[in-house]
């Protein structure tokens, strides 16, 4: 059966509509769907163009076919101006007065927050590895790490020095590792420094990670956030529209307390929750094979039926994984075909599956008006 | 719950009206929502600390903002900005 990274590497065999950049590379593509072995996908193009643009429509849709377990291939071309979080359709909306519906990021399609009510539950371990797979998967993947007190981006990346500006923008320019780009505090400061400071500091610079940095074009920010519900939660939740949360949280029910807290957080402030991911799931002994769950087990899967919110994938206790990350390499790159980095990209299937259809209960933004 | 669709500051920014994917449209007017403002500046930072506002009879919206996925700060011609009014405020205003 076909998967949508074979669809992705087989698209990436055809031109884009600039007739230069394969189409995964070009922005273009606005979606891809599979079902039963059929697969759907969306070029996004200017409309005017759809003429001249039929033969790469026709080759896209051959080269999928072409793909072993593909019954069928259905490619359509759509017309751009759907593609709303785009730089063009902000400027539209602000007619008269100071209304607008667009605090969004210019050029960023999906703002997606990784929390949990409770440190030490792995949750900026599983935010690399999430944005990682997301990459592999076809999109265009930017991390923010937004735990100011305690950066681990940097680390987890295997990224140092300092970012630089921007060409022709007062932005700075994200590092990149594994085809994430990559901001952190961590990058701002000497490492082992610490951050001592009020919340309207964290919010200011929790504002310029988001604005004052090149992001654009991505599919998905990723948003590393610190634990709790404080802040740098209430200052994202306020300044762009979030696409969604994915909590993680351990099977103990201490962390599940506090897990139920953030997604109560996130429900206030209508941000809907992309699902659960139960870190250090249970742990499979080297030595002998045997399966101990420290933390209990399957807690955090029962605690999202619950909640009625879909549970995203469990990720083992791994030597391997803590290794990797201590290293600067993530197993989804490192260790590509493992089963650790399965369950990873696992539940990155789930997340982009989710964001392409949208996310239960996200609803679109009001449009606003004066006069 | 009730999602607006559409915010629009009417009649020279002296209303609000909201309409709901339910079907409902609430107006309420920039005076009520001034003096009513979920900001501390109004609600003070518990109960019994609210102040009563007088004088806003002439007041007018100039500014909408949205917060997030959950609110919208509006701006008021008196330099009054620091009010989020989450979806369900605006409706409860509207009685």
């Amino acid at each position: 059966m076909a998967t949508r990274e074979d669809v992705i590497k087989a698209l990436s065999t055809v031109l884009g509509p600039d007739g230069k950049t394969p189409l995964t590379e070009s922005d273009s593509i606005s979606g891809v769907t599979l079902r039963d072995g059929k697969v759907f996908a969306a070029i996004s193009i200017d409309p005017k163009r759809a003429r001249e643009l039929e033969p790469m429509r026709a080759k896209a849709e051959a080269a999928i076919k072409a793909l072993p377990g593909v019954i069928g291939a259905v490619v359509t071309l759509t017309a751009q101006a759907e593609r709303a979080a785009g730089p063009a359709s902000a400027k539209e909306t602000t007619p008269a007065g100071r209304a607008s519906t667009a605090t969004a990021l210019p050029g960023v399609k999906h703002i997606v927050a990784v929390a949990s009510g409770k440190g030490g539950v792995g949750k900026s371990t599983v935010a690399c590895n999430l944005a990682v797979a997301l990459g592999k998967l076809g999109l265009k993947v930017g991390l923010l790490d937004a735990d100011l007190f305690g950066p681990s981006a940097p680390r987890l990346f295997g990224l140092s020095g300092r970012p630089n500006m921007a060409e022709g923008a007062e932005k700075l320019e994200p590092m990149r590792s594994e085809g994430v780009k990559v901001m952190s505090i961590g990058f701002l400061v000497e490492e082992g420094a610490p951050i001592v400071w009020r919340g309207p500091m964290v919010m200011s610079a929790i504002t310029q990670l988001l604005r004052e940095v090149a992001w654009a074009p991505l599919d998905v920010l990723v948003v590393d956030m610190p634990p709790g519900t404080g802040d740098t939660q209430l200052t994202m939740a306020q300044n762009v529209p979030l696409a969604g949360a994915v909590i993680v949280s351990t099977p103990q029910d201490l962390a599940l307390i506090d897990a139920r807290r953030g997604i109560a957080m996130f429900k206030q402030v209508h941000v809907p929750i992309l699902g659960i991911v139960e870190n250090m799931s249970y742990f499979v002994c080297p030595h002998c094979g045997g399966r101990t769950e420290i933390f209990a087990h399957a807690g955090a899967r029962k605690e999202a039926e619950q909640l009625g919110v879909p549970f995203l994938g469990e990720i083992p206790l791994d030597a391997e994984i803590r290794a990797h990350s201590d290293d600067g390499k993530p197993v989804v790159a490192s260790m590509a075909g493992s089963p650790q980095a399965e369950a990873y990209m696992e539940i990155a299937r789930a997340v982009a599956a989710t964001l392409e259809t949208g996310a239960p209960g996200a609803k679109p933004a009001p449009r606003m008006r004066i006069g | 719950m009730a999602w607006p669709t559409d915010i629009a500051a009417l009649d020279g920014g002296t209303l609000l009206e909201v309409v709901y994917d339910d079907g409902v449209t609430a107006r309420v007017s920039a005076e009520k929502l001034r003096v009513e403002s979920p900001s501390a500046e109004v609600q003070g930072h518990g109960p019994g600390q609210k102040k009563t506002l007088t004088g806003k009879e002439n007041v007018r919206i100039v500014g909408l903002e949205p917060i997030g996925n959950y609110a919208v700060k509006i701006v008021f011609d008196d330099g009054h900005s620091t009010g989020l009014y989450t979806w369900d405020y605006v409706r409860e205003l509207a009685g």
